[in-house]
């Protein structure tokens, strides 16, 4: 089975640029969000296996998006990203439950290694 | 021509110039209420956007500046800082500066200085006072200028709107020339003249505003090819050529749902299993390629598989059954008249009906959409290696070539996208095989039938051709639809131009013989025959 990715970002440029890294890739990209009100609904709509979240939203923080997201799905897979200059923010959401994180500017080899390997851990959980 | 880094830099472009609108408007209410915190939030927010987009983008000066910008407002946001005093200047000139910068980008010129800024940054940073100018501590840019972005997002409702109106304006422009014509006033001619090199300007810029690139479509099939394959349990690789092949948007909206289906069905009963290929000695691996191309004034889209191929015969077997065809004449087709009974009603190749390929839906469906749009859809298939299924379609629905002719002293439009060719015959060139009318062209038997008797006959079989009937040099149209050849006799061939077609209204649009109408420049109107049709028509009565 293909895995399932829902993408959260307020930039529609960011937004597009790593949907199309990752069904290049052959994910399935079940959604996009463009803000924290957004991106809770799609969670629970679209069960994604994994979810990449920017740290910064136009009405919750990304970190409260993960809060409320970890509450609902304990299993998914969420991945922040961030620019440089948000460690202290990054290291928050870490000890908050996100699995790992993305700098920004993405390059699309890191993206997939880093979605990779969180995905394999997902299967490895469920073996 | 876009390719994806361009629509990506457009993208980027849409959205910064967005950003900084927005930054300007969010400052200034900052300005107005210096604790303002969703304006602070949402500075905060597009700047670090702005800067993560331009770093990807590879516009470093840009990401550097706004990543400046954003520590600010980041220390202004934790009330480290405040947004009073030499701060207020900077920060302006700052969201100035970055305008300035995206523009340069927009415009492919070279970026702004910004030494003097990143360095009074630094200094805010580091709680020292920056250095201004005279015109910031003015504080007041009495020449700010005013951007909108270059991009419109525009409804195809809105761009139909004009190209009907194009329609009408390129009809009165065949007619404004041909009466300055016929009047014969040189000042009148030469103004008509002009008028007419404009109005097909206008056409082509109308037409061009409309096309996007093929890639727009095919962006949709990685994930339907993944999908389907997975479904049917093969494993399938996919390549895309020729994206960025430029089309009549709508054109591309119809043709969706046929490449779809085809896609499906190359991958449902076109392609064989791992384990089939490899017991035939092909990789286990199959391939689907999506391509386009142009060819003269036509886009050719193929979807293209190297499964196990089209078998003829079952093709054969099964269009005798289903009584689509007699068996003595069925012995006698050659392979590309059997395999264009894949495009008949009803006529479905799937053993089984399976859960992807759907129940009911045939290529019969996929070529009324290809005809529909004076398409022609194609097939060629080596047994074994797989099949190709071609799309002919125009680039533009608005115009068409077309062959203009006589019958009883009123102009009719055959469009050359189904014409083959045009003969002038002397009666010794005829034949009559089973009350048919035949004659060889290029080596190829071709029914004739004298349009006049088709289209007034009435509801029964036409009456048996005879040799009696053929007087004189007959002028014959060739026309060609799903690889069957049919000479049409008219009075006299006029000429070959580009038409406007327009549908026909209410109560003529329920005859199907017709494409439309369209206005010649004399102001006559002038019928458009529909090629599938008439050849319908032709073979259900034939005597």
């Amino acid at each position: 089975m293909k895995n399932r990715i829902l993408i959260v970002d307020d930039s529609f440029y960011m937004r597009t640029m790593l949907k199309n890294m990752l069904t290049d890739a052959g994910y399935e990209v079940v959604g996009e969000a463009a803000n924290g009100q957004q991106a809770l609904e799609m969670a629970a709509a679209t069960k994604p296996d994994l979810i990449t979240l920017d740290v910064i939203l136009p009405d919750n923080t990304g970190l409260d998006v993960l809060k409320g997201i970890r509450q609902e799905q304990p299993d998914v897979k969420v991945v922040m990203c961030s620019a440089v200059g948000q460690e202290v923010i990054v290291n928050e959401a870490l000890e908050s439950g996100a699995t790992a994180y993305i700098v920004k500017p993405f390059s699309e080899e890191k993206v997939l290694e880093i979605v990779g390997s969180a995905l394999q851990e997902a299967a490895s959980d469920q073996a | 021509m876009k390719s994806r880094e361009q629509e990506y830099r457009e993208m980027f472009m849409a959205e910064a110039l967005e950003y900084y609108d927005a930054m300007s408007r969010h400052i200034s209410e900052l300005e107005r209420n210096p604790t303002d915190e969703p304006a602070l939030n949402e500075l905060f927010r597009f700047m670090h956007n702005l800067k993560s987009n331009s770093r990807a983008m590879g516009y470093n000066a840009i990401g550097e500046l706004a990543h400046h910008m954003e520590t600010i407002f980041g220390l202004i946001r934790s009330k480290e800082k405040s947004f009073t005093g030499s701060v207020v200047p900077v920060l302006f000139t700052g969201i100035d500066t970055i305008g300035e910068m995206i523009r340069a980008v927009g415009a492919n010129e070279d970026l702004p200085e910004v030494g003097r800024l990143m360095d009074n940054l630094d200094r805010l940073v580091r709680g020292e006072e920056p250095v201004l100018e005279q015109e910031e501590e003015d504080d007041e840019d009495a020449n700010r200028k005013l951007e909108l972005s270059d991009l419109v997002y525009i409804q195809i409702r809105k761009l139909d709107h004009l190209m009907n109106l194009v329609g009408e304006l390129i009809i009165d422009r065949d007619r404004v020339l041909t009466l300055s014509q016929e009047i014969g006033n040189p000042a009148l001619v030469a103004a008509a003249t002009h008028l007419s090199r404009i109005a097909d300007e206008l056409q082509y810029s109308v037409m061009d505003a409309r096309l996007v690139g093929v890639g727009s479509l095919f962006s949709k099939f990685p994930r339907v090819v993944r999908d389907v394959a997975a479904a049917e349990k093969k494993d399938v690789e996919l390549t895309m050529t020729g994206e960025d092949i430029q089309i009549d948007r709508n054109i591309l909206q119809i043709i969706t749902d046929s490449l779809l289906h085809l896609v499906r069905n190359a991958i449902g009963h076109g392609l064989e299993t791992p384990a089939e290929r490899e017991a035939a000695g092909k990789p286990a691996q199959s391939h689907l390629t999506l391509s386009a191309q142009t060819e003269r004034d036509d886009v050719l889209i193929q979807v293209q598989d190297d499964g196990r191929g089209i078998n003829v015969e079952s093709v054969r077997r099964k269009a005798v059954e289903r009584g689509l065809v007699a068996a003595n004449v069925a012995a006698t087709l050659d392979d590309d008249a059997v395999r264009a009974f894949l495009f008949e009603p009803g006529f479905s190749m799937a053993k089984e009906v399976t859960e992807i390929s759907g129940r009911g839906v045939g290529l019969d469906v996929v070529k009324l959409a290809i005809d529909s749009l004076g398409g022609q859809l194609r097939v060629e298939s080596v047994l074994g290696q797989g099949t190709t299924f071609t799309l002919v379609l125009p680039t533009s629905i608005a115009v068409k070539g077309a062959l203009l002719f006589q019958l009883d002293q009123r102009n009719y439009a055959i469009p050359l996208m189904h014409t083959d060719s045009v003969v002038s015959l002397m009666p010794d060139n005829f034949n009559v095989v089973g009350g048919v009318l035949i004659t060889r062209v290029q080596e190829e038997n071709v029914p004739v039938v004298s349009l006049r008797k088709l289209l007034h006959n009435g509801d029964g079989p036409l009456p048996p051709a005879v040799k009696a009937d053929v007087q004189g040099r007959q002028d014959i149209i060739i026309v060609k639809y799903n690889n069957r050849r049919l000479g049409l006799v008219v009075d006299r061939f006029l000429r070959q131009q580009d038409i406007v077609v327009k549908p026909m209204s209410k109560p003529l649009d329920t005859i199907d013989l017709f494409g439309g109408v369209t206005l010649l420049g004399s102001g006559q109107v002038c019928l458009v025959l529909d090629v599938p049709a008439l050849t319908r028509l032709f073979l259900a009565k034939r005597p």
